[in-house]
């Protein structure tokens, strides 16, 4: 099994595996609810097979190895488009903080249920008066004998309608409490009483994000991730891992999309060139500032604040390929439904989900560039 | 392979050299200094450090000839024909010649470039193998860049208006953080060695870093203001060099479009960073 941990090796044994068991989603099932179907039954198949379980510790029903073989293996999914790359995502992003900040127990419990697509999970931060400024949110947990109390409203929370449970930031501290040491981490079962989720209805159409209310939602204190007042330092934590391996599988479904803009305009002739030189080489210069990303993770790095740039420069990929899909397929937007459309608009909040342009600009002066207060 | 620290004492070495010298003189240095055998033994070290450091310090020397003829399998020593933007053809001119080279120069039209580096048109050349100098044009850039984000970063936390640093206006931090992101891309492109398609993964780091120092230079430009304007400040000399280092080997806009007119006749986008 062991041979299987040297990513080249492991890369192709996984393609011929693919090639064997087709995955393919059915055709023309284009609607969130056939996404999500087919996101769990990928995610059973390959965890079946093992191939969702590589670079992941034993402790939470992994099979070991470097995490460069998690990237390897969303590579290969979302590059094939056998799985979209919004719920993928939400694996890596989940189960290291699950693996950091849960009780060993509850990890090794809960951690498989998420990688062999019994369970989809979500991840509660986001609030209505909360969203550059995460830390001032108001969602409260209160403590009940054994048990904390929760009360408030997230927003923008990603496929909380399939989620079975949510990773939920809260405040625990006081008024005096300084906001990073007020906010405490839960995994709450999106089944308990008072938990409402409505889907929002987006300017592309598809119900992606919810608002989650909690009205007296009772979580028993062993669900609590950390200790009282360590939820920032796990918001802090997660980020980086949505920019990691996540990327790594974002950035291959871009590279197929642009695949199929460039079978579209290639009869054009030459005055494509340009539009689709720019959009190559702000793919490219993104996946190199991703290989050594995901090399470091796989050394053992803490990833932190150097992340930003991976941001930036994905956001900025995403919209410039969308741009000239827009600028070179006339009318393939604005006169016809075709998937350009949805992901030319979807393209559009790539600047603003995890963690806005400005943001990451704020975090790189700051951190990056030392260039004190603002 | 040297150790870490040889590498840091010749870096260090090397600076000091070119802070001192450019031109004929820093060509001379870097030929005691042992350039020609670092270039065929560790050109994978050197070209990175040389090059690097060149635009760091502003200095400017011919070793990008070395570079090209070495790759191209020519006998060291020569001056190799080089292709400029817009199919123009230059050569670089050095001190110490044979009577070859003395030829192409004599049959070469002085210019007037840019930030002074001893370029001279020619008519007709030998087409020759640009990867590796266009990779290290690309370090040479990415150097620049760097060098012109210090002095704007410097500038932006002493230079105080409204009572307070202008590194504290977002507007001011956002175009720093913007510079930034583009050197930092350049240089990921630059850290894949590409075996798998040499070519195209430097004409790519070329056009990175062509935009990347560009984007510096507009920018700290900006952030530098009324000051960075004088001759007496050292931006300028930076923005001039990177216009012209920017168009020799093809530049950033033109190896772009060549970028995607290979795609279109591929009819797919090569993955070149892997796992």
């Amino acid at each position: 099994m062991t041979e299987l941990f040297e990513p080249a090796a492991f890369r192709t044994a996984l393609r011929t595996w693919l090639d064997e068991n087709d995955l393919t989603p059915p055709p023309g099932e284009d609607s969130l609810d056939a996404h999500q179907k087919q996101h769990l039954r990928v995610l059973k198949a390959l965890y079946d097979a093992g191939w969702m379980r590589y670079g992941w510790p034993e402790s939470a029903g992994g099979l070991g190895g470097p995490d460069i073989l998690r990237a390897i293996v969303g590579e290969e999914i979302v590059g094939r488009e056998i799985d979209h790359p919004g719920p993928y995502s939400m694996l890596d992003v989940l189960t290291p903080t699950m693996i950091d900040y849960a009780r060993p127990e509850l990890t090794a419990d809960m951690v498989p249920r998420l990688l062999s697509g019994q369970e989809s999970w979500c991840q509660g931060f986001s609030e209505p008066g909360s969203g550059s400024d995460l830390a001032s949110l108001t969602t409260r947990a209160e403590q009940r004998g054994d048990d904390w109390v929760i009360n408030g409203q997230k927003v923008w929370t990603s496929f909380a309608q399939y989620a079975t449970r949510c990773v939920l930031l809260a405040r625990t501290g006081g008024p005096e409490t300084p906001n990073h040491e007020a906010i405490t981490a839960f995994f709450v079962d999106l089944d308990t009483q008072g938990v409402t989720v409505r889907p929002l209805r987006t300017m592309h159409d598809v119900d992606e994000f919810c608002e989650v209310y909690f009205d007296d939602v009772v979580v028993p204190a062993d669900r609590m991730l950390g200790g009282v007042g360590d939820g920032w330092r796990l918001a802090m934590d997660l980020l980086p891992y949505e920019r990691s391996t996540c990327f790594w599988q974002r950035i291959a479904y871009l590279y197929s999309r642009f695949d199929a803009l460039i079978a579209e305009v290639k009869d054009q002739g030459q005055m494509v060139d340009s539009d689709m030189g720019e959009a190559y080489l702000a793919l490219h210069t993104l996946r190199c500032r991703s290989m050594t990303t995901q090399h470091r993770l796989g050394d053992g790095e803490k990833l932190g604040p150097d992340t930003s740039i991976d941001k930036v420069l994905l956001a900025g990929a995403e919209q410039r390929l969308y741009d000239t899909a827009r600028d070179l397929l006339s009318g393939a937007i604005e006169l016809d439904d075709t998937p350009w459309r949805t992901e030319y608009l979807y393209s559009r909040a790539a600047t603003i989900y995890g963690g806005t342009a400005e943001v990451r600009r704020n975090i790189i002066a700051r951190r990056l560039l030392d260039l004190g207060k603002e | 392979m040297a150790k870490d620290s040889d590498l840091d004492l010749l870096e260090d070495g090397l600076r000091k050299t070119m802070l001192s010298k450019s031109g004929p003189e820093l060509d001379a240095a870097l030929t005691e200094l042992g350039w020609a055998e670092m270039l065929s033994d560790m050109p994978d070290v050197a070209i990175p450090m040389v090059f690097r450091l060149l635009g760091e310090t502003g200095s400017h020397a011919s070793v990008l000839n070395d570079v090209v003829l070495q790759s191209s399998r020519r006998p060291a020593g020569g001056i190799p024909v080089l292709p400029f933007a817009g199919g123009i053809q230059v050569v670089w001119e050095r001190a110490a010649v044979d009577e070859i080279d003395r030829w192409v120069l004599d049959n070469s039209t002085a210019l007037d470039v840019l930030g002074g580096l001893p370029l001279r048109r020619v008519d007709e050349g030998d087409l020759l193998r640009l990867a590796e100098g266009r990779r290290a044009l690309a370090w040479w850039l990415v150097g620049s860049a760097r060098a012109m984000l210090s002095l704007a970063r410097q500038h932006a936390l002493d230079r105080v208006q409204f009572g307070k640093p202008i590194a504290s206006f977002q507007a001011v931090r956002h175009r720093l953080a913007e510079t930034l992101v583009a050197i930092e891309g350049a240089e990921a492109t630059l850290g894949l060695s590409g075996e798998e398609n040499p070519d195209l993964t430097a004409l790519l780091a070329k056009a990175a870093a062509g935009k990347a120092a560009l984007t510096a230079a507009k920018h700290c430009q900006q952030v530098l203001g009324g000051i960075g304007f004088t001759e007496e400040h050292d931006l300028g000399h930076h923005v001039k060099r990177v216009l012209v280092l920017d168009g020799l080997l093809g530049s950033s806009r033109e190896l772009t479009r060549k970028a995607g007119a290979g795609l279109r006749a591929r009819g797919s986008a090569p993955r070149l960073a892997n796992l």
